[in-house]
């Protein structure tokens, strides 16, 4: 599933205006980002000029042996120490908040941003790649804002003060420090992205055993009946090893930064023990000449202090990009343009999908109509041409035909999940555009052929459309649609929980539960999509029963396989290509001898039908 | 306290099991690692060195035989050789270090790739009983993080330790050379530092847990929102969900926050500590100073050991409170790792199958459940024969079929598959001659062709025959995804057969899958197949098509079918009905019919044919 994490991105130059737009969004954040680079400010200063208290420890009293400046001294050091502790405390806290509160932001804008774009959308992104960019991608990005900036502004100003120090007390001395510098942030810099790179294709492998594991675990029985266990394996040590070798590789690579960079400071030291060494030996305070002995230690000490700001920024700098892909990415979705949505003067009247304004809702009849209707995918595949279909308030219609004859696609402009290509689809006399998608949701009850529970209790999926409904109701509900005998099995009743997506539950309960749940939301059109197809013979005949009752009045389309579910539709249309070729009522097409007859036939065996022919 | 004893023995053995046959790499890597901090920690005494003796004239704590190798009549030149040492060491230093984390990666990866293959080899010969009981992600998640958890600790972890145990001792012993006195007052204050970050960590774990916790539950959510926006957008709950989740993720921002207030605190709090050993030891250094013990060559070098050591000493102080997560990963790796495989002991008699089934008196129990599963059933089923097997969900169709392929075991009764019983019959033997296709087959993440011809060994192994027996395996991965109605399906994908399948390519239809399955069965010809519901998600059409095609592939085959569909059963040779894991009726469809028992009731239920068509055609007529 973390197959999308590590998604591929090109080394691509800096983006001023994803950066721009990013920016855009953490104007709510202004306060701590000042707050938090002051506070690494304040720290740089001191990490910068500590060293200088001790070097005065040394010379003025160390050497001298005289403690009159002890007391100043210590009184001094306490004031660092705790300005120490209070930036430290500064700085965590608000560059945490930063980071928090900014994928915060992210999330609440691309969530609210889900919710709004239309199927298409989601026919087209994997969920993987939606929950990539919600966790990761947000993770990075907003890691990056964060300690990565008020990070950065740290370690420039440390670099700076750092220089500044070295260069005033002894030129000559702090061009040797500085000498190294641009070696050691070359280093970084290379090692950094590299082993960034190596990371990352590891992780992709990595998510890749994962995958395998996962492979190997769901498709157990799979595997076990098929006897695949030694192809398996050895596909799976073909991972395996590869990931080996590769991590090897990496690790063997990082294991050359750090020493590398030692070496350099290293140089750096030596070179400071033998010039500073040989100032610090002809010192004389009266002729001026040489340095003093906390000179040569600030200087060796320097040379340590110089690494972690440049590892610091090289490592900033290496997560740049990455952390520029995935603004991208986010930013990608947060703009996304939903394609189905209300015009304005609709949501001036009605209210979009999310806030509704109930009280300009006119009552939904349904009754339905397909206006010359045209509809294709973004593929580019014609599915309806110059469809037209007028369905009475309170018919039930059936929709039958093979797999690509149209079927899905009719339900899913009823629903308004897609909207057609050319034409209209009319409701209750007026095009369903000129009236909002709430209102139409809202009204409609859907029960799928692969159900979706939520996490959650039995009852909180069965009030899902409604959370203001009694208990009593759902009980109810769940009585019509004969689901109560099983929810009173479980130790929990109806307070059992469901598990994530509905796991705990059979697939055939989950249909019950999603049964119950479409009749309490009390639609006005209702849509049965291969609802019965994993339920027993006899469970389906009771639920057929329920259906009976609560389709009366309702306006309803069914799908199923099953065409003895469907017989007592008011009417039923067969399709072959977007085309309705036949319709009627069940005794009607029977009679016609026709497609619908071979169809239900074949179901029915041809002996059945042949002897009662012959009888 | 010998009970205590023996647990030792066992988190020891627990511990090392995982890094057998690398121990030496090791062992090695640590010698580095103790060598490396020894030289670490020199880097004072050349500092010393350096103001007593070359500057001053007092001796320094510098070890002699490097002393030796710096003695020159000038001080310049004096100053040349000791950075020439200083730089000569840096470099063996360098190298040492980097061979010791190349040990360190091939060791460590080395051991995760034990691991991980035999937790996988583990997984796959687990009895199957086993795998409906256990929990995806939770396997998952031990084979991937506490593997990580694991090697982590060996390879990191365990290694930081002896590195901060040497650096501080090796510190001590230099200090404590230079001036023992002021030794003491150098690491007076680390332990205060070790114990905080101990103390601390183990007490934030709990905090750690609350916003993994509450992270965990804002991603469900989103998940199942993404996965159900179909429902979401049906009832119009778009509100509902945003606010839904801007709850969760509220709760999650703010038990991060009280993570990152701790932290904040701990951080702080425990830089003010680091600094309060500096203060001591300064003002002490200075009041030794004035009294003569310490110079000005000694007081710098102290400054430079506590440097090495308070700082990590933190990092200590958190890895040994996080030591409890590798001994947690480790209990939850060997759970599995101590599991016996279902093929240790398995008979290895291997007798032809030539498809006569006979059931005796068979039972079934899962050993959790109060009551069987199948309870007396027994029947016979000649070559060739084929039988259809109804019953509502639950009356143990699928238990029955599962007992067939040692999928599961029956406790009564017997099985056997001409005259021989299962149990006396080779499992992996056993079911590459008894097919069977599930409900809801898996397909693997590969292409629609591999994983029609996957059961076909001769293609990846013999090389000398592969041209010819690809060809072949074409032929009848073709011929096979044709009787299974799929060929037209497949042709239809952009990338044919070899469109992937799976999380990282197309999905497939139910229906699609399920044929897929049948097609991956029609590769070889067995002696036995069994279709367990196999067709129940393919339309009308395509399943009488489908089973058409069957008819001329299956001649010879005894074939068992669990199906819903009354117009599947009724054309096989038998039909049996179980209810409540009991054979409740048996016979053909005409003898069942007559019967006018469940099946009857099943028949009457789904056709209602007859009566419709008498109505419709005396309307007509």
């Amino acid at each position: 599933m973390d197959f999308y994490e590590e998604e591929e991105y090109t080394e691509s130059k800096f983006d001023f205006l994803v950066w721009k737009k990013i920016f855009g969004h953490m104007k709510p954040l202004k306060k701590h980002l000042i707050i938090g680079m002051s506070a690494a400010i304040g720290l740089a200063i001191i990490d910068t000029l500590y060293p200088l208290i001790n070097k005065y420890a040394i010379d003025e009293m160390v050497e001298t042996g005289s403690i009159d400046k002890l007391p100043f001294f210590i009184g001094f050091y306490v004031v660092v120490m705790f300005s120490i502790m209070i930036l430290v405390y500064t700085f965590i806290m608000h560059a945490g908040q930063i980071q928090q509160k900014l994928s915060y932001i992210l999330r609440k804008k691309a969530f609210k941003r889900l919710q709004e774009l239309p199927f298409s959308y989601y026919d087209r992104t994997p969920v993987g790649w939606i929950m990539a960019r919600m966790t990761s991608d947000s993770r990075r990005l907003s890691d990056i804002l964060s300690w990565g900036l008020i990070d950065l502004s740290w370690g420039l100003l440390t670099m700076v003060g750092i220089t500044i120090v070295v260069l005033v007390i002894n030129w000559q001395l702090g061009l040797i420090l500085i000498g190294m510098l641009p070696i050691i942030m070359l280093l970084s810099i290379y090692f950094r992205r590299r082993i960034l790179r190596s990371y990352r294709h590891i992780r992709k492998e990595n998510s890749k055993i994962t995958g395998s594991f996962n492979e190997g675990i769901t498709g157990a029985k799979t595997t076990k009946a098929l006897v695949l266990e030694d192809r398996n394996f050895q596909d799976f040590d073909r991972l395996t090893s590869s990931m080996r070798r590769h991590s090897i590789r990496a690790a063997m690579f990082a294991g050359l930064y750090f020493p590398s960079i030692l070496f350099v400071a290293s140089i750096a030291t030596g070179l400071i023990m033998y010039y500073a060494g040989y100032e610090a030996s002809i010192y004389d305070k009266i002729a001026g000449i040489g340095i003093t002995v906390g000179t040569l230690y600030v200087y060796i000490n320097y040379v340590g202090q110089f690494f972690e700001p440049v590892m610091q920024l090289a490592n900033i700098l290496a997560r740049f990009q990455q952390a520029q892909a995935s603004g991208e990415r986010i930013m990608d979705l947060i703009e996304q343009k939903p394609e189905i949505w209300d015009r304005p003067e609709v949501i001036e009247k009605y209210g979009d999908a999310i806030n509704f304004k109930r009280e300009n809702w006119e009552e939904l009849k349904g009754e339905v109509e397909f206006n010359d209707v045209t509809f294709k995918y973004n593929k580019g595949e014609t599915v309806l041409s110059n469809f037209n279909l007028k369905v009475k308030q309170g018919e039930s219609i059936a929709l039958v035909g093979h797999t690509g004859a149209g079927k899905s696609t009719i339900v899913n402009l009823i629903c308004r999940f897609y909207e057609p290509t050319g034409g209209k689809i009319i409701i209750d006399g007026k095009d369903y555009k000129d009236r909002s998608l709430g209102w139409l949701h809202d009204n409609l009850g859907y029960v799928l052929q692969s159900p979706h529970l939520f996490s959650g209790t039995i009852m909180d999926n069965i009030r899902y459309g409604n959370t203001e409904l009694s208990e009593y109701e759902v009980y109810k509900a769940a009585k019509l649609v004969e689901a109560d005998d099983f929810i009173r099995e479980f130790e929990d009743g109806y307070d059992t929980q469901v598990g994530e997506g509905g796991a705990r539950l059979s697939v055939g309960q989950k249909q019950l539960v999603s049964f119950a749940r479409a009749l309490l939301a009390n639609p006005k059109i209702l849509i049965l999509d291969e609802a019965t197809s994993s339920v027993d013979t006899h469970t389906e005949k009771s639920i057929q029963r329920a259906i009976d009752t609560v389709l009366a009045g309702r306006t309803s389309f069914v799908i199923a396989h099953r065409l003895s579910t469907i017989t007592s539709c008011d009417r039923i249309l067969v399709l072959e290509d977007g085309k309705i070729i036949e319709q009627g009522n069940h005794k009607e097409l029977i009679k016609l001898e026709g497609h619908y007859y071979k169809l239900y036939t074949n179901q029915f065996k041809s002996k059945a039908i042949e002897d009662s022919k012959n009888g | 306290m010998s009970i205590q004893k023996k647990k030792k023995v066992n988190r020891i053995h627990q511990f090392t099991k995982w890094l057998k046959g690398n121990t030496h790499l090791y062992f090695m890597a640590i010698i580095l690692v103790i060598v490396l901090q020894y030289f670490r920690t020199l880097l004072p005494l050349f500092f010393q060195y350096i103001v007593n003796e070359v500057v001053g004239n007092i001796p320094s704590a510098l070890p002699d035989f490097m002393r030796n190798l710096v003695q020159a009549d000038t001080i310049k030149k004096q100053l040349i050789l000791i950075a020439l040492l200083y730089v000569a060491f840096a470099l063996l230093r360098v190298i040492l270090m980097f061979i010791r984390r190349v040990l360190i990666g091939v060791f460590a990866e080395r051991v995760a790739y034990k691991m991980r293959n035999r937790l996988y080899e583990k997984l796959q010969n687990l009895s199957f009983s086993y795998h409906t009981h256990a929990e995806t992600g939770d396997l998952i998640q031990r084979c991937t993080t506490d593997v990580e958890t694991y090697r982590v600790f060996v390879a990191e972890q365990l290694i930081e330790i002896i590195r901060l145990i040497f650096l501080v001792t090796f510190s001590i012993i230099w200090m404590s050379r230079i001036n023992v006195e002021m030794m003491f007052y150098s690491v007076m204050v680390t332990p205060v530092i070790f114990t905080a970050a101990l103390v601390y960590f183990m007490k934030v774990k709990s905090v750690f847990k609350n916003v993994e916790e509450k992270e965990a539950k804002m991603t469900t959510t989103l998940q199942e929102s993404v996965t159900g926006i179909r429902v979401v957008k049906a009832f119009a709950k778009e509100k509902y969900e945003i606010e839904k989740f801007d709850k969760h993720s509220k709760e999650y921002l703010k038990e991060d926050f009280k993570l990152l207030k701790l932290m904040a605190i701990f951080w702080s709090g425990t830089d003010f500590v680091i600094f309060v050993q500096y203060a001591v030891a300064i003002t002490m250094g200075i009041v030794l100073a004035s009294q003569g013990k310490i110079g000005v060559g000694e007081f710098p070098a102290f400054l430079m050991y506590i440097g090495m050591i308070v700082w990590p000493l933190r990092q200590l102080g958190r890895i040994v409170g996080d030591f409890g997560k590798t001994i947690v990963a480790l209990d939850r790796l060997d759970e599995i790792d101590n599991k016996t495989s279902e093929h240790d002991n398995d008979s290895t008699n291997k007798p032809e199958i030539k498809g006569e089934v006979e059931f005796r008196n068979v039972g079934f129990q899962f050993e959790d459940d109060y009551q069987p599963l199948l309870k007396d059933i027994s029947f016979k089923v000649k070559k060739g024969e084929s039988i259809a097997i109804v019953g509502r969900t639950g009356s143990g169709k699928s238990t029955l079929i599962n007992l067939m392929v040692r999928l599961l075991e029956n406790q009564h009764g017997g099985i056997y598959f001409d005259g021989v019983n299962i149990k006396d019959i080779n499992k992996k033997h056993l079911r590459e001659h008894v097919g069977i296709i599930m409900q809801e087959p898996f397909l693997y993440s590969r292409t629609v062709y591999d994983n029609i011809g996957i059961m076909d060994k001769n293609a990846s192994q013999e090389k000398v025959y592969q041209a010819a027996s690809i060809a072949s395996l074409h032929n009848k991965v073709y011929q096979a995804a044709s009787i299974a109605s799929l060929h037209n399906d497949i042709k239809k994908f952009e990338r044919g057969y070899e469109t992937i399948v799976g999380e990282r390519g197309v999905t497939l239809s139910g229906g699609q899958k399920q044929r897929v399955a049948i097609a991956r069965m029609l590769i070889h010809s067995k002696p036995v197949l069994i279709f367990d519901d196999s067709l129940s998600a393919v339309d009308t059409e395509t399943d009488i098509q489908i089973r058409k095609a069957l008819k001329d592939f299956w001649d010879n085959t005894t074939v068992f079918i669990i199906t819903h569909r009354i117009t599947t059963a009724m054309e096989a040779d038998k039909i049996i009905v179980l209810d409540k894991g009991e054979v409740s009726e048996m016979g053909t469809h005409e003898e069942l019919i007559n019967k006018k028992g469940i099946y009857n009731e099943l028949w009457e239920i789904q056709s209602n044919v007859e009566y419709d068509y008498d109505k419709i055609n005396k309307g007509v007529k």
